[in-house]
Parts: C-alpha cells; sequence; structure tokens
C-alpha cells in the first residue's frame, strides 16, 4: 500500500516536471479587441511608464479597449516575466521589458511575432531600435543555440533610452570631451561637500550599468565576436582600473552602496559634480520637486575613450506580447497606434520617452526636455547593447559582484579581471557556447 | 513538590493514567485517535512533502527537461561560492544567535524582578511585539533610511557625513555587524517575549522559598528559574536557528549581498542561482541539498527539543 | 511600603531606558519618515522632527496608488490561511492531546512540523511555484492561503498542542461517563475551553502570514491577488525610493496585526510559552 501511493507521488510529480519541459502550448488566438477588450499591461514601476499611463485613457476613449496597468519595481519585473512565461500564463497581453531580457525571452520563444501581426519598420525611428527588438540578433555574437533560427520582431520600444553623461554646466563653461577631461573636471572640482565624480556602485546590475559604457570607451569588452571572454585583456583592465582607482579616489563617500536612487539624490542636492545617467532618472529624479540644480546641469553623449570613441548603452524598454496572451492582434493595435507620430508627441508632452527621430528633434519639446536632441543623436550613433544571450543575467551578476568588491576596496584590478573572467567562462562553457 | 529542581521535569503532560477507563475502551479510543489524526495528518504530509520530491526530479533533470544524473549535484557542489554562503551564514548565526538569547533573556529577568507596574509591563509588551510584524521589506528600507551614508541618520547624529564618514553597508566587516543588528533589532523582542512569558509562570512559593533561604537573585535564577524555562529557551533557540539559517529580506534591501559576496548569505546564494542565473535545475540541486543538510541537522539537534520522546 | 531608590534601581532602570529608546528609535523613524514631504526629505541634512508634517503620504499610498485593495488581499489571504492552519492544526492536536496515541506518534507530529520551519523558503519557491500553477492557482489568492497554512502550520500546532495539554482530560471524561458522545463532548465542553487557545494561535499565526513578503511576491502577479508588502516592495524604484511612502505602507502594515495584539495581550503572552511550561 505504501509503496503504491509512493509511485502515484512520484508519477505525479513527473507528469508534473513533464509539463514544465515541454511547455509550448499555441500561440494565442489573435481576437481583433474591439470596445470592451481589456489589456492587461505588465509594466517597470517609476518613470519609464508615466507616459504609457498618461496614453491609457486616451487610448480607451478613441476605441473602447481597456489598459490595465500592473506595475512591478525594475528588480522585481524581470522574475516576474520569466514565471508568467513560464506558467504560460495569459495573464499579461502585453509586457515592457529592458533590452537585455530580449535574449532571454527569444530564446525561450516567449514572445509573439510582431512583423505578423502588422508592425512595419518606419524609417523616422532609428534602425538601431529595431535590431534590438529583433531575434536572433541582426549583428554582433548569435548564441550557437539560435543560430539558424527566423529572424523576427519580438519587441518594439516605447522609451528611448540610451546612457548619457551628466555634469553641471554652472560650474565648468565646457562639457568633457573625453574621459581624461571627466577624471581632471572630477579632480578640480572635488571638494569635501561635492563628489567630483558619482560612482552607480551597487552590486550586480547598477555597477554593471554604469561601468559598460567606460568599458567598451576604452576599447574593452566582455566578449569578443566569438564568444571569447576579453575582459582580462589590457583595454579592459585599464578600464577596470579607470573606475576603481582614478574615478574612486575623487567620489562620493560610499560608491559600493550607491543606486541610480541615491546617485540622483546627491545630484539633486548639488552634492556632486558628474555622472553618467539614463534619460529616466532626468525629469523627475534629478531635476524635479525638491532639486536643487534645475537649469544648472547639461547632458552630453558619453565622452570619448582612448580608443577615440564614446560608446554609449542602450537600454530601451520595449513593449512585446506574450505567446500565452488571447489579445494578441489587439495588443499589436495598441503598439502600432503608440509609435504613430501624434500619439508620440503627446506621449512627450506627458513624460514619455519617445523614439522618433522627429518627435526629439522636435524644437517645442526640447525646453521642457533639455537631453532630448542628444538622445536623437546618441541613438543614431548607434549605441552598444549588452551581449545578446540568455545568460547576460549571470554574466552580469558576476561582473557586478567584483566590481562592487573593488569599490569596497577588497579587490585589486587584476583581481577583478582575472576572477570574473575565469567565472564568465565557466559559466559560458557550461552553457554551451563556446568561450575561451 | 517542595524541590524546585524537580519542577522542571515537565516536558509537557504525559498521558495521563486513566484509571476509570476500561483497558478495551482505551484501545478503542486509540484507534479512534489513529482515525483521527491520519487523513489530517497523512495529506498535509503529502501536500508538504511534494515540493521536495519536484525538487529531486528538476533536480536530476536539465533545463530542457533531459535526463542528467547527478550533473546538477556535482555543479552545485563544485561551486566555491556554497561553501562561502554557508560560512557567512555561520558567522551571522554565530554573532545573531547569542546575541539575540542573552540579551532578550537578560531584558525578560530585568523586566520580571524590577517592573511591578502593570501600564509599564503593558507599553513594553506593545513596543515589543511591533518589530515582530513589520513586514520585512519595511525593515531594510527602515535601516536604510538609519545606515545609509550622507543621508542615513546614524551618521547624521554621529556628526559625520563627510568624505571619511562610516560606511556602515559596504566596508566588509561594519556591513555584517549592521545586517546582524538589524536582526538583533527585530528578534531580541520575540526571544525576550516568549521568556518573559516563561518568567510569569514559574511558580512564586518557589522562589519565596529561595528568598527565605536567602538566595542570592543569581543563584534564585540558576537554581531556580532557569531549570523552569529551559525548555522554553531551548524552543525560542530552535525557531531563532530556523530564522536565522533563511534569513533573506532585510539584507536583500540593504546590501544586497554585498559587498562583494561578504553578506551573501545562503538564501541570497540560492537566490541568486535560481533568479539571477535563471538555472533553475542547479538551483533545485541546491535546494535538495540545503533540504536534506537541513533534516539532517535538525535531526541532530532535536533530541534537544522539549518534546517527549522517551 | 515604598521603594527607595537604591543604585541597582538606578541601573536596572537605566539599562531600561537605553534598551526601550533603542529598540524604538527605527520605529520613531519610520512614522517620521512617512510625516515628511518629498522637498523634506532632500534635505542636505535629514531633519529629526517633521518640519512641515503631512498626511498625504497615506493618502498617496491607500488612495493614489490603489493599495486598498492590495489590504485588503491580504486579509482574506491572512484570514483564510489562519483559518485552515488552525483548523487543521486543532485536528492533529485533538488525537494527539485528548487520545491515548503513542508516544512516538505524538513525538513525530511535534517534531516534524517543527522541522518544517527549517526549510529556508527560497529553496521550496520554485516547486510551489511549479505546483501553483499546476493547479491553475497562480496569481489566485487560494495558491496563497495554501502556501501559507503549510508555512505556519507549525506554530499553530505547537500552540495548539500547549493549550490543549493544559485543559484537563478529567473535564472531558466527566462529560463521557455522563453518557455524552465524544463528538457531544468535544463540542461541549472541549470547544468553549479552549476558545482563548484557539484565539492567541490564530492572532499570532495571523501577524506571522502577514509580514511575508517571498511567496506573495513569487505566486502573484496583479494587483487582484498581491499583498500588501508587495505593494510597498514596489515602491523600491530603480531611480528612485518613494520614502515617505514607503514608510506609510510600513506604518499602515504594522497598525492592523498591532491592535490585534493589544486587544488579545493575555492570550497572546499565554500562547508565547507553547505550553512547554506547564502552570501549576
Amino acid at each position: 500500500m505504501r509503496k503504491r501511493s509512493l509511485g502515484f507521488l512520484a508519477a505525479f510529480a513527473l507528469a508534473l516536471g513533464a509539463c514544465q519541459g515541454g511547455g509550448g502550448a499555441s500561440p494565442g488566438t489573435s481576437g481583433g479587441g474591439g470596445a470592451g477588450t481589456t489589456l492587461t499591461i505588465a509594466a517597470v514601476q517609476g518613470v519609464e511608464d508615466a507616459g504609457l499611463k498618461a496614453l491609457a485613457p486616451m487610448y480607451t476613449q478613441k476605441t473602447g479597449v481597456k489598459l490595465d496597468i500592473v506595475e512591478a519595481p525594475y528588480a522585481d519585473l524581470y522574475t516576474k516575466l520569466v514565471n508568467a512565461f513560464k506558467a504560460n500564463d495569459a495573464t499579461y497581453d502585453l509586457v515592457m521589458m529592458d533590452d537585455p531580457w530580449m535574449p532571454k525571452f527569444g530564446t525561450d520563444g516567449s514572445l509573439q511575432d510582431l512583423g505578423a501581426l502588422g508592425i512595419q519598420k518606419d524609417p523616422d525611428i532609428a534602425q538601431v531600435v529595431w535590431d534590438v527588438g529583433t531575434w536572433p540578433p541582426p549583428r554582433g555574437p548569435v548564441p550557437p543555440s539560435e543560430k539558424g533560427k527566423p529572424s523576427q520582431l519580438l519587441g518594439v520600444t516605447i522609451v528611448g533610452n540610451v546612457e548619457m553623461f551628466m555634469y553641471r554646466k554652472d560650474l565648468t563653461p565646457n562639457a568633457p570631451a573625453s574621459y581624461d577631461d571627466v577624471l581632471a573636471n572630477a579632480k578640480a572640482q572635488n571638494k569635501s561637500d561635492m563628489a567630483g565624480y558619482i560612482i552607480r556602485g551597487k552590486a550586480t546590475n547598477p555597477v554593471v550599468a554604469d561601468f559598460l559604457p567606460i568599458l567598451w570607451s576604452f576599447g574593452g569588452d566582455v566578449f569578443d565576436e566569438n564568444w571569447n571572454v576579453v575582459f582580462d585583456n589590457d583595454a579592459s583592465k585599464s578600464a577596470i582600473k579607470f573606475l576603481v582607482t582614478d574615478l574612486k579616489a575623487v567620489a562620493q563617500a560610499d560608491p559600493a552602496s550607491t543606486d541610480a536612487a541615491d546617485r540622483d539624490l546627491i545630484m539633486a542636492k548639488g552634492q556632486g559634480y558628474q555622472s553618467s545617467t539614463w534619460p529616466g532618472e532626468i525629469n523627475e529624479a534629478v531635476l524635479g520637486e525638491g532639486s536643487t540644480v534645475a537649469g544648472k546641469v547639461g547632458f552630453i553623449p558619453i565622452p570619448k575613450g582612448p580608443s577615440g570613441k564614446g560608446v554609449g548603452m542602450m537600454g530601451n524598454w520595449m513593449l512585446g506580447i506574450p505567446k500565452a496572451s488571447k489579445n494578441g492582434q489587439a495588443a499589436a493595435d495598441f503598439i502600432k497606434w503608440m509609435l504613430q507620430a501624434d500619439t508620440q508627441k503627446t506621449y512627450a508632452q506627458n513624460n514619455g520617452i519617445p523614439s522618433r527621430t522627429s518627435v526629439l528633434k522636435d524644437a517645442s519639446l526640447a525646453d521642457k526636455n533639455p537631453y532630448f536632441p542628444v538622445l536623437a543623436d546618441a541613438l543614431q550613433a548607434p549605441p552598444n547593447w549588452r551581449p545578446r544571450t540568455d545568460q547576460w543575467n549571470a554574466v552580469e551578476t558576476i561582473l557586478g559582484t567584483h566590481l562592487n568588491a573593488a569599490l569596497a576596496g577588497q579587490e585589486s584590478v587584476d583581481d577583478v579581471a582575472a576572477k570574473a573572467s575565469a567565472e564568465i567562462r565557466t559559466l559560458m562553457k557550461g552553457a554551451g557556447y563556446p568561450s575561451q | 513538590m517542595t524541590s524546585p529542581i524537580a519542577v522542571p521535569e515537565l516536558t509537557a503532560t504525559t498521558v495521563a493514567p486513566r484509571g476509570r477507563i476500561h483497558w478495551s475502551d482505551r484501545s478503542r479510543q486509540e484507534r479512534l485517535g489513529y482515525r483521527l489524526l491520519l487523513p489530517t495528518l497523512g495529506t498535509v504530509v503529502v501536500v508538504a512533502t511534494i515540493p521536495f520530491l519536484l525538487a529531486v526530479v528538476q533536480a536530476l533533470t536539465s533545463a530542457s527537461g533531459a535526463f542528467v544524473g547527478l550533473d546538477n549535484f556535482t555543479n552545485a557542489l563544485g561551486n566555491a561560492a556554497l561553501y562561502e554562503s554557508v560560512r557567512q551564514t555561520a558567522i551571522y548565526a554565530a554573532v545573531v544567535l547569542p546575541t539575540e538569547i542573552l540579551l532578550g533573556l537578560g531584558l525578560a529577568l530585568l523586566v520580571h524582578r524590577t517592573v511591578r507596574s502593570p501600564a509599564i509591563r503593558a507599553a513594553i509588551y506593545v513596543a515589543a511585539m511591533i518589530p515582530i510584524f513589520i513586514p520585512q521589506i519595511a525593515v531594510g528600507v527602515v535601516f536604510r533610511l538609519v545606515f545609509a551614508p550622507d543621508y542615513g541618520i546614524l551618521n547624521v547624529l554621529l556628526g559625520d557625513t563627510g568624505r571619511n564618514q562610516i560606511l556602515w553597508l559596504s566596508s566588509p566587516p561594519l556591513a555584517m555587524l549592521s545586517v546582524a543588528t538589524v536582526d538583533v533589532w527585530q528578534w531580541t523582542p520575540f526571544v525576550y517575549l516568549v521568556l518573559f512569558a516563561g518568567l510569569q509562570t514559574v511558580p512564586s512559593e518557589s522562589v519565596e522559598a529561595a528568598q527565605v533561604d536567602g538566595a542570592s537573585p543569581w543563584r534564585q535564577f540558576v537554581h531556580i528559574e532557569l531549570p523552569y524555562i529551559r525548555p522554553l529557551l531551548l524552543l525560542a533557540l530552535f525557531f531563532r536557528i530556523a530564522d536565522v539559517l533563511r534569513v533573506f529580506d532585510h539584507v536583500y534591501v540593504l546590501t544586497g549581498g554585498g559587498p562583494g559576496t561578504t553578506t551573501q548569505f545562503l538564501s541570497l546564494y540560492l537566490y541568486r542561482v535560481g533568479f539571477r542565473f535563471s538555472d533553475l535545475s542547479q538551483a533545485s540541486a541546491l535546494a535538495v541539498v540545503v533540504m536534506v543538510a537541513m533534516t539532517i541537522f535538525y535531526t541532530l539537534i532535536s533530541r534537544f527539543l522539549p518534546v517527549e520522546t522517551r | 511600603m515604598r521603594r527607595r531608590w537604591t543604585l541597582g534601581r538606578i541601573v536596572t532602570t537605566a539599562v531600561l531606558v537605553v534598551a526601550v529608546v533603542v529598540f524604538v528609535f527605527p520605529l520613531y523613524w519610520l512614522i517620521a519618515t512617512s510625516l515628511k514631504t518629498k522637498a523634506e526629505l532632500y534635505a542636505v541634512v535629514p531633519t529629526l522632527v517633521p518640519q512641515n508634517p503631512t498626511l498625504a503620504p497615506y493618502g498617496d499610498v491607500l488612495v493614489d496608488r490603489g493599495f486598498s485593495t492590495l489590504l485588503l488581499n491580504s486579509i482574506i489571504a491572512d484570514l483564510g490561511a489562519t483559518a485552515a492552519a488552525i483548523a487543521i492544526a486543532f485536528a492533529i492536536c485533538y488525537p494527539i492531546t485528548r487520545l491515548p496515541v503513542s508516544r512516538s506518534v505524538r513525538a513525530f507530529v511535534l517534531n516534524w512540523s517543527l522541522s518544517l520551519r527549517f526549510l529556508p523558503p527560497i529553496a521550496v519557491v520554485i516547486p510551489y511555484f511549479t505546483i501553483v500553477r499546476a493547479i491553475g492557482l497562480y496569481n489566485q489568492l487560494p495558491g496563497l492561503i495554501i502556501v501559507y497554512t503549510i508555512f505556519n502550520l507549525p506554530l499553530a500546532i505547537w500552540m495548539l498542542r500547549g493549550f490543549l495539554d493544559e485543559i484537563p482530560l478529567e473535564i472531558e471524561e466527566a462529560a463521557l461517563v455522563d453518557g455524552a458522545t465524544r463528538w457531544t463532548a468535544f463540542r461541549t465542553v472541549l470547544l468553549p475551553l479552549s476558545r482563548t487557545g484557539i484565539l492567541a494561535a490564530a492572532i499570532i499565526v495571523f501577524a506571522f502570514d502577514w509580514a511575508e513578503f517571498l511567496f506573495a511576491f513569487i505566486l502573484t502577479a496583479t494587483p487582484q491577488s498581491m499583498t500588501f508588502p508587495v505593494g510597498v516592495q514596489g515602491l523600491v524604484t530603480q531611480f528612485e525610493i518613494i520614502w515617505n511612502d514607503m514608510a506609510a505602507g510600513g506604518v499602515i502594515a504594522i497598525a492592523l496585526p498591532l491592535l490585534l495584539m493589544i486587544a488579545a495581550r493575555r492570550y497572546v503572552m499565554t500562547g508565547l510559552t507553547f505550553g512547554v511550561i506547564r502552570e501549576k
């Protein structure tokens, strides 16, 4: 008796495990979605979805389609989406995704092809915006498991987002042209009540976001074209040294515990001279209510490094449609409407960050959004994206842990380069990449 | 019962002799007992065991569902970061547990012996209840407002928010101390409440007898109160060990495991593997290892539990 | 008899006052922060006392952000889980305390239930997620109720066992001798006598459910089933931590269990001895 019930349990458990393995349910039937349809949107909480929230009632008024926006904070949204996709759950009809998540969702086949739902490229939107939503990636190294898969458009950018650079233009007339200038200015401005440079150094994602533009501008990288790890070559090491030694010497008191919220608070209180920044941080956190530096901050693309280039980093927020959604067509119709030029302008007037070049360069918007023209140029440059691998979260965690340890004085530059590279190689080989 | 030492031998009620009920009646009752107990207990045990079985299944398969034998276990156990996190958890436990138990016991004795006013006792009770039921996330955030550089109230009160201020959350030994402080803050009141409730039940005759005999307060504690509350002390320690081994929330908010991996405790490491690395196979293998290790650990220490097993 | 202020008394009073201040200060800081305006939070040096106290953050949290729905979810999930845990714990504790089951069974129940608490939730959250999804309860309050029930069962079993042990068997037996059935004896004698114990255990279990975050976070997706702590966590955004709203959320979250605790103080204190010490 006992044996049989145990056997039953094991069978039950196996059945559950099996469901999980082969969870490829058929893509949702695409209901057209007229009045009465409700689209549930998973969105990131914060300024990035402010414009979306403003547009939602307008769309409902126009079409009768109701939009239910469900917010999660940045650090949690990814986990929530992975879980929802794994559950093949029809909860969400549209999801906001940060661009480094695309490889995971693309590899897992979690999203519907937007091209098949009638969304077409538009030349007024920078090519890189389309590329970043395309899977497998149209350029750069492609994960071994993804080679030969048909190209699909899985995400459309709704928050044009490229990492930029901010500095106190009231204190120095000239914008820094290179990282040499950045360091020189930092040394000159560094005082007891003013940090020469604000490092966003909290472990994992934050410190990596602050560091990658420096790494690239110094000519370093994490992977080469064949997924070989190059984080321990000389260019990469000089970039690491620049962050954890040179900039740290002129940074705020505690870079290792500083996240974007802390950085913006320091900037808004007038206690920092310069830092990298995302467009999403600017209007609310740096220049918003309570800030003492409104009108005193200049925004420029990432300065040039020893490589001769300044390489910005993309952090576009995209909208995608989960495979499990039963309102695929209605969701695609909403995306199309959102991309229209007039909608994009309304969007920008309501704290949205548009991606259309003509809207970004619209003179009537530049006053309230001093960084729009810089963003338009940054998108055309084009900026780099984070390596297109579903292992990126793990790679980022490794890099971020060691960089953070170095900022806290626990590891040397060589330690960071050697340890992180070794761990990343092990990880990538384990995941079937040809990394050396 | 004149000897106070005999009192603590109450490992709860034993099955009292039932003179008035006939033997056959007794065996009928015993059967009734099992009939009532087994369906519920069986269901609960099964429901609580399924996750373990599922974890085992997942630990033996790859992400694509293929059977891979013990590979995931080899990977999980071959990772030095695992042992590092076990070590950090042990250090954390070594700091937190004695502090909480001694502080909680000391405060309970102090209040029990010196505070007579019901109003003050009630006020202390309320103050002690609050930390236990605050959402962990709010605890993390409040202490960020305490420990953070520049705007944290601790450094403001210490009068140093300058360039060389104390970095409570990101200089290695201090970060450990800071997250431990939060644990002590939150859970000493629990220990206090449990032990205070226990001290209240010490029979006053025993205490008075000892006082008449001229026993010092210390002897009174060692010979009368301590033996009496020992089972409760052990149980409180058990609950605290269980909670310390799974500490997660406030550390996640305060340091995220940093600086480096200084405060990356076992649960944070599991989170990292399962949710940051999205390596569910290895995470399941780790989960199985942790569950088995905890079961062994629990079996080893459970003989100290105040449960009648003789 | 008036007591004198001896040196010992002064020292103990001082120790107590310091302890209370240290333990209460973070709570004060939480409340103070919840009463500040955003501009005040940007002050270069933080203010110890709110300069322009405002209740606006509370309005923000409950009305503008719609957290009142989450509060309701929390109440439903926690009440459901508490009721289930107490009912199951009672069904398990009744036979092991009132009927002559063997000691090893009794020891197994107590040991096994406490060992459940030793499993780090993070280790079982993935399998639980798989199960809850498989039975279609993902993003549903019943899913949370099941998980919470299991997780707080040890606490409920241990406390109820303590209370039931304290009710003399003879009282029930007297009823049985008078010809009542077990069921009647249970209903008319035991249940009324254990009412306070049930109340105490229920309140403590409820309060523990109330603070839970990890499972609520993993097993829910939308405000339809999210609990209050998940909403509060949401106020830590990538670029901005909305400190005052966050603090207001914390204060609101404390308020309900605290009121319960105060109302049922006497029972809660008894519950906290877990019956491992028997009152003489």
